[in-house]
C-alpha cells in the first residue's frame, strides 16, 4: 500500500492533467486551478523539509564538533538572524532584511558568479586546441561568434554576418536535434512515472 | 424605359443594401462557455452611407433586450468584421447590436439574439497534439509489453555510463570519495528522475566497494529522494550497515551558494571522482573546472544544452542529450525501461520523417503540411 | 621543460590576472565602442513601441541575485521605455530572491516618472512552484495573487481590476537567468497565446534562437549587449552600454588565450 498508493495517485492527477489539456469546458478550468493551488502548496512544504534538513545536517556536525564545525554554527545563526529580521522588521524597502539582500547577499553571489569569467578563460585556453578537424572547426566557430556577436567585430560586417550564419544555422540545428532528443526523452520519463513504471522517486522499496 | 430601368435599379440598390447588413451570433468554438462571436456586414450600413462614422458601439443586453450597455468600439477599419465578447456567464442569454449615435443621428442595427455561449467538451485543435500521443503513447506501450515478454533489445554502449565503474573503482582505488551532483532542478523534472536511476546504480557499486559518497543537493525534495535511493542500493549490495545519510545533505537552493559550497568541498575532501547527472545552469563550468584542477575523473550529463557544451569541455565524459534519461534502462537493465528507449528511437524515426517531408514541401512553398501541426 | 611546455601549462593564476586587466581597465577608461542592434531586441522595441498608452506588460523577475549585473540593465531599459509610454507594470517573481529584486527595481524606475504604485504598476511577489504559477496565471491571476507584494488585496487595486488573466495582459517578459522562459512559452503561449518576450543571460540565449525563428517568442533581449542595444535605441546611456566596453576586450583577451595556447600546441609538437 506504501508504494502502490502514490503509484495511483501519479497515474490518477497525470491522466486527469493529460485530459483536461484537451478539454476546455468551465470544469476542466476549474480542475486544473485547483490542482496548481495544491502543487504550490505541496510546494511550499518541501521548503519546511528542506529548512528542517539543513538545520538537523549542520546541527550534528556542530554537536559532533567536525571539521570546519565552525562555520556550520555561521550557517545556522544567519539562517536564523535572517528569519528573524524578516519576521521581526518587515521586509519592504529599506528594511534590515532588505539591507542584507542588497549588500551582502546579492554582491556575494554576484561574485562568485563573476568567478566564471576566470572558469571560462581557463577552461577556453586548455580546451580549444587544434588537435583535429572538428576541434579546428569548434575552434573557429568560437572566434567568430566571439568576435563577431559581443565584441568590437559586431560592428564589422563580414564578422558579424558569418557569427549570425553559424548561430542560425549549424548551431540552431544542432540545437534542435538536442531539443527533439531532450524532449523525446521527457516524454519517455514522464510517460514511465504516469504509468508507474518510473518508481525512484518513490525511494525504499 | 430608360427612366424606369434606373428606377429599378435604385429600388434593387436601396432595398437590397438595406437587407445585406445583418448581425448574427455564434458560439466561440473550443471555449469554456464564456465566450461569444458577434459578426456583421461590411460597413457602414446603407443608412449611414453618407456619415461613413469611424467606430460604432457593440452594445450587450442581458436576458432580456432591454437594456444594452456599451461593451467595446468597433472600428471601421476593422477588416475581421467580427468580435468577440468574453467573461460571459453560462446559462445566461444575450443580445448584441451595433449603434451610432451623434448630434444628428441615431442609429441601431438588428438585435441579434438571444443567444447562449455553450462550452465545449473537446478542444478540436488540439487533435494533432491527441495524435502524437496516442502514437507515442501506443510505440511505448507496445515495446514495454514486447521487453516484458522477455525480448532483449539492443542498447548502443554510451561511453560516459561504461566508464561510470572505471570511475567508481578509480576512487575506491585512490581512497578518496565520489562527489556526486544532481544540479539546480527540483523532483519534477525528468532530468533529475534520470539522474536519481544513475544515482541508484552508483550507491549500490559505491556499498559493494566501501567508497565514500558525498551528495550535497540543492533542493529539499531531492535530498529526501536521494537519501532512501541510497539507502536502497546500500541495501540491495548488502550493506544497508555503511549507508550514511549525513553525507547526503540539502545544502541551499541558491545557485552560486550551492556552487560555492560544492566548490569547497571539491577543494577539502578532494574526491577521485566527479559524477555531474541532471539540470545545471551558469554553475555547470565553476563546479567542473575546479573538479578539474583537483586532478577528478569527471563524468557529466544534463538536458541543457549549453551546459552540456561546458561539460564537454571540462569533463572527461558526457552524455549528451537522451543518453541522460538513456541512462536508466541502460544501468538496471529493466525490460520496461528499455522498451521505452526503443519506442522512443522509433518516435524519432518518424519525426525525421515529418521533418524531411515538411522541408520539401516548404522548398515549393507548401505550408499546409506544417500547418497541421500547430496547435489551438 | 621548454618555452612552449610552459605557455601550454601555463598556471591559471596568470590567466586570470590577465582576465582582470582585460575587465577592469576598461571599465576605467570608458572606450566607448559601437553598438550595433540587433533584430531581436529590435523587434522587442517595436513591439512595446507599437503598444497603446494604458496596454499591460507582465514583467516576471526569475533570476537570481547572482547575475544581477547582467539582468538589471535591460530591466532598467525595458521598464523606462515602458513606463515613457505610459504603459501599464505587472510586476511578479518565480524566484524567492526575484521578488526582492523586482519590487525595488519596478518602484524605482517607476519614480523616476512620476507613477504610482496599484494605478501604474503593480508588484504581485514571489510564488513557488513555476509551473502551477504559470498556468494558474491563465485562468485568474487574482486566485494566485491574491493580495499583492504589500498586502493589498488585488480586486481593489485599480489597475488589476482591469486585469483577469492573460487575456488582459499585452506582453509577458520573463526576465530569466535559466531556461524558465522555455515554460512561459511552453505554458502561457502554447495554451493561452500570450505574448512572450525571453530577457536572459547571453550565455542562456542560445536556448531561444529555435523558439524566435518559430515565431513563439517574439524577440528576444540577450545578455548585457541586448541591454546595451536596448538603451541604444531608447537613447540613454546607462550601465550596460559602460559594461559593453569590458565585455568586448574581455572577449578579445579569451581569444587571444586561444590563439596563444594553439600557438603553443603546435609548436611544442614539432619540437
Amino acid at each position: 500500500m506504501r508504494r502502490s498508493f502514490p503509484i495511483i495517485v501519479c497515474f490518477a492527477f497525470g491522466i486527469v492533467m493529460l485530459a483536461q489539456f484537451f478539454i476546455p469546458s468551465g470544469f476542466s478550468s476549474n480542475v486544473r486551478s485547483e490542482i496548481t493551488d495544491w502543487a504550490q502548496i505541496i510546494y511550499a512544504s518541501a521548503l519546511i523539509v528542506g529548512i528542517v534538513g539543513l538545520m538537523k545536517y549542520h546541527a550534528i556536525r556542530i554537536s559532533r564538533r567536525s571539521d570546519g564545525w565552525f562555520y556550520n554554527l555561521i550557517t545556522i545563526l544567519s539562517l536564523v538572524f535572517m528569519a528573524f529580521i524578516g519576521f521581526a522588521f518587515g521586509r519592504m524597502d529599506g528594511s534590515p532584511f532588505m539591507w542584507l539582500f542588497n549588500y551582502m547577499m546579492a554582491p556575494m553571489q554576484a561574485s562568485v558568479f563573476s568567478l566564471l569569467a576566470f572558469f571560462v578563460a581557463s577552461a577556453a585556453y586548455r580546451g580549444f586546441q587544434a588537435r583535429n578537424a572538428e576541434a579546428v572547426l569548434l575552434l573557429a566557430s568560437t572566434v567568430f561568434i566571439m568576435f563577431g556577436i559581443a565584441s568590437v567585430g559586431n560592428s564589422i560586417r563580414p564578422f558579424s554576418d558569418i557569427a549570425v550564419w553559424i548561430l542560425n544555422n549549424p548551431s540552431m540545428a544542432a540545437r534542435r536535434g538536442i531539443f527533439i532528443g531532450v524532449g523525446l526523452g521527457t516524454i519517455a520519463v514522464s510517460l514511465r512515472v504516469i504509468l508507474g513504471v518510473e518508481r525512484t522517486y518513490l525511494g525504499k522499496e | 424605359m430608360n427612366r424606369l430601368l434606373s428606377a429599378i435599379l435604385f429600388l434593387l440598390v436601396l432595398f437590397g443594401r438595406s437587407y445585406s447588413f445583418d448581425l448574427h451570433l455564434a458560439d466561440f468554438p473550443n471555449d469554456d462557455g464564456t465566450r461569444i462571436v458577434i459578426k456583421w456586414d461590411s460597413l457602414p450600413p446603407l443608412e449611414l452611407a453618407n456619415i461613413n462614422p469611424e467606430t460604432y458601439n457593440h452594445e450587450r443586453a442581458v436576458d432580456s433586450p432591454d437594456q444594452f450597455v456599451p461593451v467595446s468600439l468597433v472600428y471601421r477599419s476593422d477588416t475581421t468584421l467580427s468580435a468577440v465578447d468574453e467573461r460571459l456567464e453560462r446559462g445566461r442569454v444575450y443580445y448584441y447590436r451595433l449603434s451610432y449615435e451623434d448630434s444628428a443621428t441615431v442609429w441601431h442595427s438588428n438585435i441579434a439574439g438571444p443567444f447562449s455561449p455553450r462550452e465545449n467538451w473537446y478542444n478540436i485543435n488540439r487533435t494533432n497534439v491527441l495524435i502524437g500521443i496516442l502514437i507515442t503513447g501506443i510505440m511505448v506501450g507496445f515495446f514495454i509489453l514486447w521487453g516484458k515478454k522477455g525480448k532483449s533489445f539492443y542498447l548502443r554502449p554510451i561511453a560516459g555510463l561504461v566508464a561510470l565503474d572505471e570511475a567508481i573503482g578509480r576512487a575506491t582505488e585512490m581512497g578518496k570519495p565520489i562527489l556526486y551532483s544532481s544540479g539546480r532542478g527540483n523532483m519534477q523534472r525528468p532530468a533529475s528522475i534520470a539522474s536519481m536511476n544513475i544515482f541508484g546504480s552508483v550507491a549500490e557499486k559505491v556499498a559493494s566497494y566501501g567508497t565514500p559518497l558525498i551528495f550535497p543537493n540543492n533542493d529539499p525534495v531531492v535530498t529526501a529522494v536521494a537519501q532512501e535511493v541510497a539507502r536502497e542500493g546500500y541495501t540491495k549490495a548488502g550493506h544497508p550497515v555503511q549507508f550514511n545519510p549525513d553525507n547526503i545533505y540539502f545544502v541551499t537552493d541558491s545557485q552560486f551558494g550551492y556552487a560555492a559550497a560544492v566548490d569547497g568541498i571539491m577543494l577539502r575532501e578532494r574526491p577521485a571522482t566527479n559524477l555531474f547527472f541532471g539540470t545545471f545552469e551558469a554553475e555547470s563550468l565553476i563546479l567542473a573546472e575546479t573538479g578539474n584542477s583537483i586532478g577528478a575523473i569527471q563524468i557529466a550529463g544534463t538536458d541543457s544544452s549549453i551546459q552540456m557544451a561546458f561539460f564537454i569541455v571540462a569533463c572527461d565524459y558526457v552524455l549528451i542529450g537522451e543518453e541522460l534519461f538513456a541512462a536508466s534502462g541502460y544501468l538496471s537493465g529493466d525490460p520496461q525501461v528499455v522498451g521505452t528507449l526503443k519506442g522512443s528511437d522509433y518516435l524519432k524515426i518518424i519525426i525525421i520523417a515529418l521533418l524531411v517531408i515538411g522541408a520539401a514541401l516548404a522548398l515549393f512553398n507548401l505550408t499546409w503540411f506544417v500547418n497541421l501541426f500547430v496547435t489551438g | 621543460m621548454d618555452f612552449w611546455d610552459k605557455i601550454r601549462h601555463l598556471d591559471r593564476r596568470v590567466i586570470f590576472i590577465l582576465m582582470v586587466l582585460g575587465v577592469g581597465i576598461p571599465l576605467v577608461t570608458r572606450i566607448g565602442l559601437p553598438i550595433r542592434i540587433t533584430p531581436d531586441v529590435r523587434r522587442v522595441y517595436d513591439f512595446i513601441e507599437g503598444l497603446n498608452p494604458g496596454e499591460i506588460i507582465l514583467v516576471s523577475y526569475d533570476h537570481d541575485t547572482g547575475t544581477l549585473p547582467e539582468m538589471i540593465p535591460m530591466s532598467d531599459a525595458i521598464l523606462r521605455h515602458a513606463f515613457s509610454k505610459d504603459l501599464k507594470i505587472v510586476g511578479m517573481a518565480l524566484r524567492a530572491e526575484g521578488s526582492g529584486i523586482g519590487r525595488q527595481n519596478i518602484r524605482r524606475i517607476a519614480g523616476e516618472f512620476g507613477k504610482e504604485e496599484g494605478i501604474d504598476f503593480v508588484f504581485l511577489g514571489y510564488r513557488p512552484e513555476l509551473t502551477a504559477t504559470i498556468l494558474g496565471l491563465g485562468s485568474s491571476i487574482g486566485r494566485v495573487f491574491p493580495k499583492d507584494d504589500r498586502g493589498f488585496l488585488i480586486e481593489k487595486l485599480p489597475l488589476m481590476q482591469k486585469v483577469l488573466n492573460y487575456g488582459d495582459i499585452d506582453l509577458v517578459i520573463s526576465i530569466s537567468d535559466d531556461d524558465t522562459p522555455v515554460y512561459w512559452i511552453n505554458y502561457a503561449n502554447a495554451r493561452f497565446q500570450a505574448k512572450i518576450v525571453p530577457a536572459v543571460t547571453a550565455v542562456m540565449a542560445t536556448t531561444f534562437f529555435p523558439f524566435l525563428n518559430s515565431h513563439q517568442a517574439i524577440g528576444m533581449v540577450a545578455g548585457l549587449k541586448g541591454a546595451a542595444e536596448y538603451e541604444k535605441l531608447i537613447g540613454i546611456s546607462g550601465s550596460a552600454g559602460r559594461g559593453m566596453d569590458a565585455q568586448s576586450i574581455a572577449h578579445l583577451v579569451v581569444i587571444g588565450f586561444i590563439a596563444v595556447g594553439n600557438l603553443a600546441y603546435f609548436l611544442g609538437r614539432k619540437k
